[in-house]
């Protein structure tokens, strides 16, 4: 269940990742003069999705440990 | 919190079970890994000082020294505004720090931003210096008003009293998200670069029971030097963008206080 639920975290962040990026280079070739704006914004952005994953990795680290 | 930490040990623990064996370190081990860390910082940082005296910076460590203050410079300004210069020298430090340590994860089995008390221990600084920039700014009871969110009115306290407890979870939660992006970033790394080199550890047979093995993880090596760069990046990022958001009060309130004594023919809002 755990690597389930580790695997539809992956896909989650993939898609949100991809998201993320699909925006942010379709807003860069619509302006390139805002590229240094939207790199910035890009990257807070895909440093909060991967904290959604990395916090369910933990947690999901300790059920794995419970498991064994 | 404790959880946390409970968590983060048992990962620590389930490393050493299947075989790994060197990730965890003790408080010694951590201290020799911040006299490398400091060694290398202040080491780079006198033969960055060698070409201060030129005229123009010739030096290949003063130059690159330049544009790393001229960068953080140039975000401190964007992000926080024009007041925002002071910020660069704790900027520069929590940069310098970040990316040093996360240098040496890779040419070491073990780094401190590997360590999740090393990363609380900067992400309690930077909240810290927020708050107590933020007291500065606003004053003790300006900035914790700031936390309960716009005037609603009489009738909407308890909602007031939700949006402040909501605020102070998410203030103790910043210091959670900043320690934990960069351990699981360095730590994962580390843990990625392992499992390929599991991978190729057993390529070709050499006759007498032994292997000889390609380091796969080795290629991993310019990702996590990308890696490197952003989780310092983003770091002292979200620490500007904190700061933006606890001292852009006391400016918004000029702007205002200017616009009243706008002359009468001028727009009131353009």
């Amino acid at each position: 269940m755990a690597g389930l639920g580790l695997g539809l975290a992956i896909l989650g962040i993939a898609i949100g990742l991809g998201l993320v990026g699909y925006s942010a280079m379709q807003g860069m070739a619509r302006q390139p003069e805002a590229i240094g704006k939207m790199q910035t914004a890009m990257l807070i952005a895909m440093a909060f999705i991967e904290l959604v994953f990395l916090l369910t990795a933990f947690v999901l680290a300790g059920q794995f440990v419970q498991m064994k | 919190m404790r959880g946390l930490f409970e968590i983060g040990g048992a990962l620590f623990a389930a490393s050493e079970s299947h075989g790994g064996g060197h990730k965890e370190t003790s408080f010694v081990g951590l201290m020799v890994y911040l006299v490398i860390l400091f060694a290398a910082i202040f080491g780079t940082l006198a033969l960055a000082k060698k070409g201060l005296s030129e005229r123009v910076f010739k030096n290949w460590f003063t130059s690159r020294f330049e544009q790393l203050y001229l960068f953080i410079d140039q975000m401190c300004i964007n992000i926080i505004g024009a007041h925002g210069r002071q910020y660069v020298p704790i900027m520069v430090g929590f940069w310098l720090v970040i990316f040093f340590s996360n240098l040496i994860s890779l040419f070491f089995p073990y780094a401190p931003t590997m360590d999740l008390g090393f990363n609380l221990a900067l992400a309690l600084i930077s909240i810290g210096y927020v708050q107590y920039e933020g007291i500065r700014a606003n004053g003790v009871f300006g900035h914790f008003s700031h936390f309960a969110g716009p005037k609603l009115g009489v009738a909407l306290i308890p909602i007031t009293a939700m949006i402040f407890v909501i605020e102070l979870i998410s203030e103790i939660m910043k210091n959670v998200s900043l320690s934990v992006r960069i351990y699981g970033n360095i730590y994962g790394g580390h843990e990625a670069t392992n499992a390929m080199n599991d991978l190729g550890s057993k390529i070709i047979p050499l006759g007498d029971g032994g292997y000889l093995g390609i380091p796969f993880g080795a290629f991993l090596i310019p990702v996590k030097l990308l890696t490197c760069l952003v989780q310092a990046l983003v770091f002292t990022l979200l620490t500007c963008v904190y700061l933006s958001l606890v001292t852009h009060h006391d400016h918004g309130d000029e702007h205002d206080h200017h616009q009243d004594h706008a002359p009468a023919g001028a727009p009131a809002h353009a």
